[in-house]
């Protein structure tokens, strides 16, 4: 039985920029995967819906410069809740390059910025899911 | 990176109320309906029974927005509620944007509502085909209340109506004349009926359905009520709950409620028993290829379409053994 990739895209906090996670979750959706679309959330909600929802990826959209402090309380959540392994975890938005290291130690797999390619974002979640 | 998952330990984590665990098992029954016995022989038949609602409309209508404001009252009345809302899945990539959860942020982090999201996969009606499996796993849970949200649907997608106890059809302003009202499908399944956005008008959908009620000649005992809300505000959304109820009540009085449960019940297992027989027909007489391979022969030759089939069948023994079921 074929399994369809689930995926959570959200944006935590209240900065007012749609368009990427809208984007992003296009792409996806068109690539046969089920988005999930979270919207503005805080970090408690962003861990029930993944939770619920039993997504493989999480992704967060952010373009408010909060992206360490809210990466870092999303996966504490989800390290209190004993879950943190099961997701796949991906931080996109404006996120400056020298913050991709921190992102990663924290258990990002993959951070994007903008310019990124969606077929990459694909390839990326298609070749680490299920492993 | 998992996923493998442990249904014996998934159920022994379940029956303690853990949401991960049932999360978990909706995947399974999901992806895998094969295994659900496996997971339903572990439940107690006498345990729970859950009121079942179905929330249904044209899209853009309100019904997740709706589902937040009605689920907010009913938790603050100390109920649990099961929550299923269905999207649409692409005939063209297979995939699916789910955007209803979104619409319900405001509650999910209350501890008695669970809320899931269904890309539809193909199913037709409106609905998914894992929504009565995942319907019982809501009652297994406990919940008091199950509110199934369908896809924003057409007029003849009404599946809903075989699955659910009461059935809530929502309208909004500019639905049409009376004569869309007058018409056959989603129209006439409602048990109540809601005009939604009432900010923006709608008093003439009220009037036209009221007079299309009043006209219609079968009898149950039970008058759809039509109620304007607003359900933003959650205006309207108090009555709403009232004719739930009372409409709830009619069924348990009147013993109404043992026939839908027996009509969701056999909705199911027609359903499972011609997935059955539709899977010997398709592995034992006919494959995917010889079909195309027929419709392929049928291009220049359409108006013997109906020959053609009753010319394949008739050399087929209808014998079936029963080890093949």
């Amino acid at each position: 039985m074929s399994k369809k990739i689930r995926v959570l895209i959200s944006k935590p906090g209240i900065d007012g920029h749609w368009r990427g996670g809208v984007v992003v979750s296009r792409g996806l959706r068109d690539a046969g995967m089920e988005v999930i679309f979270g919207g503005f959330q805080n970090a408690e909600q962003i861990v029930e819906s993944a939770i619920s929802e039993d997504v493989d990826v999480i992704g967060l959209s952010i373009h408010s410069g909060a992206h360490l402090v809210y990466t870092e309380r999303i996966i504490n959540l989800l390290k209190e809740r004993g879950v943190n392994e099961h997701f796949l975890i991906l931080v996109g938005g404006v996120i400056p390059v020298k913050d991709f290291p921190r992102l990663k130690d924290m258990g990002v797999a993959n951070v994007y910025g903008p310019g990124t390619i969606i077929a990459d974002i694909i390839k990326f979640i298609e070749e680490n899911i299920n492993k | 990176m998992k996923r493998k998952y442990d249904i014996d330990f998934l159920i022994e984590k379940f029956k303690k109320k853990d949401k991960i665990a049932l999360a978990r098992l909706i995947t399974v029954v999901e992806n895998d309906p094969e295994t659900a016995p496996n997971i339903f022989n572990n439940f107690d038949n006498s345990k729970n029974d859950s009121y079942i609602i179905g929330i249904t409309g044209s899209p853009g209508v309100g019904k997740s927005t709706l589902i937040n404001s009605l689920v907010k009252i009913l938790l603050k009345n100390g109920k649990s509620i099961g929550v299923i809302s269905v999207d649409p899945t692409s005939p063209f990539s297979g995939g699916a944007f789910l955007g209803d959860r979104v619409r319900m942020t405001d509650v999910s982090l209350h501890p008695n509502i669970f809320i899931r999201s269904l890309a539809s996969r193909g199913y037709k009606g409106g609905i998914s085909r894992a929504v009565f499996d995942i319907s019982l796993l809501y009652e297994a849970f406990g919940m008091d209340y199950i509110i199934i949200e369908t896809v924003g649907v057409g007029q003849a997608e009404f599946e809903i109506y075989n699955l659910v106890y009461t059935t809530v059809v929502i309208l909004v302003t500019g639905y049409g004349d009376s004569i869309q009202i007058q018409k056959a499908g989603i129209i006439e399944v409602g048990d109540v009926y809601v005009v939604n956005k009432k900010d923006f008008g709608g008093e003439d959908i009220v009037v036209q359905l009221e007079v299309m009620l009043d006209d219609a000649t079968t009898q149950s005992g039970w008058r759809p009520p039509v109620l304007m809300t607003n359900s933003i505000t959650g205006e309207g959304i108090e009555t709403l709950i009232e004719k739930i109820e009372e409409h709830k009540e009619h069924l348990e009085l009147s013993e109404l409620l043992q026939e839908k449960k027996r009509n969701r019940y056999a909705y199911k297992i027609k359903e499972l028993m011609y997935k059955k027989v539709e899977k010997i027909i398709l592995e034992k007489l006919f494959s995917e290829n010889e079909i195309h391979d027929i419709a392929t022969s049928i291009i220049n030759n359409k108006f013997q379409i109906y020959n053609t089939i009753h010319d394949r069948f008739k050399n087929v023994n209808f014998e079936i053994k029963k080890k093949e079921l």
